[in-house]
């Protein structure tokens, strides 16, 4: 490695590690979820070959209620429309070829979205470093979960790990007074949607998201 | 749930990451200059979202205390070390008050 990327590497890891961690205790709180439902052998493998938070747990809720395959895997397609915006704002920073980007797509999160564009290296390792970090917190943290282990007391700290991050994400990526002033509306527009149709999730928010950006253009 | 349903959630999951980095083309025109305003709003966003409970809750107490001091750094640093650690005091801080 040289000596001028060092720097930025440290810096995903260190941005990296405390989200990683978060997310580990979510992972705990899935094992211990998703065991009674699954099973102990399909709650990690779902972990290992699934890696989507929102998904999974999404899916503990309609099996545990009875709900059919096919609502199972149409609400999985739903929310798995998220990562094509997510990947239309990482594609024009990304250098590597359509291979190599692929072998990083399984790490697509919001998050390893977030560190790939804050950080000051190519955003195909930043996503690589991030998301095998995540990963691996996701699965050894559903293995705590399944095993009994809990992590009740962090779970509130955990939890508010997420939304100081997408802060600090919203922060670094405004590079104008006018990106500030759309994200200062999309934070609001979205708390107020999301409080009048809590149901709307993640997509509900990014479409106020697309939708800020499509009407405010300019400075 | 069975090992076939597992598989084709994986696959649907999996392969729209792939389908959204490696297959699409990148965005060109007006929806390119959409994508480049797009990311500081879909990250406040997704800090609502964050902040908002799954039913429509209110936020704890000590997870807006964490918001707010995030905030109060990033309107003056740009740093996201700087702003995960005035969150963590934030957190600590309003959980010891309440």
């Amino acid at each position: 490695m040289s000596s001028a990327a060092r720097p930025a590497r440290v810096s995903v890891i260190s941005a990296a590690v405390p989200v990683a961690a978060a997310i580990g205790v979510f992972g705990v709180v899935y094992g211990a979820a998703a065991g009674p439902v699954f099973g102990t052998s399909l709650t990690m493998i779902s972990s290992l070959i699934v890696f989507s938070g929102v998904a999974q747990f999404t899916m503990v809720a309609l099996v545990a209620a009875g709900a059919t395959p096919v609502a199972v895997l149409g609400a999985v397609a739903t929310l798995a429309l998220r990562h094509l915006p997510l990947g239309a704002v990482l594609q024009p920073v990304m250098t590597a070829g359509r291979a190599r980007r692929a072998l990083v797509a399984p790490f697509l999160l919001d998050e390893t979205t977030g560190l790939a564009l804050t950080a000051g290296e190519r955003a195909e390792r930043a996503i690589a470093v991030s998301g095998g970090l995540a990963y691996a917190a996701w699965v050894g943290g559903t293995i705590v979960g399944l095993a009994g282990g809990t992590f009740g007391s962090i779970e509130p700290l955990a939890a508010a790990l997420f939304p100081v991050l997408f802060v600090g994400l919203a922060a670094l990526t405004a590079q104008s007074r006018s990106d500030a002033t759309r994200a200062v509306l999309a934070g609001t527009a979205s708390i107020a949607f999301l409080l009048l149709w809590p149901a709307a999730g993640a997509l509900g928010a990014i479409a106020v998201a697309v939708a800020v950006s499509s009407v405010v253009k300019a400075p | 749930m069975s090992l076939s349903l597992l598989i084709a959630a994986a696959a649907i999951t999996i392969g729209s990451r792939v389908a959204a980095l490696a297959v699409l083309p990148p965005p060109r025109g007006p929806v390119a200059a959409l994508v480049r305003r797009l990311p500081a709003p879909l990250f406040a966003a997704l800090a609502a979202l964050s902040l908002s409970g799954n039913d429509g809750s209110a936020a704890l107490p000590s997870m807006l205390a964490a918001v707010g001091c995030a905030v109060a750094v990033a309107l003056r640093w740009r740093s996201l070390l700087l702003i995960l650690g005035a969150g963590l005091a934030g957190f600590l801080a309003a959980s010891f008050i309440w």
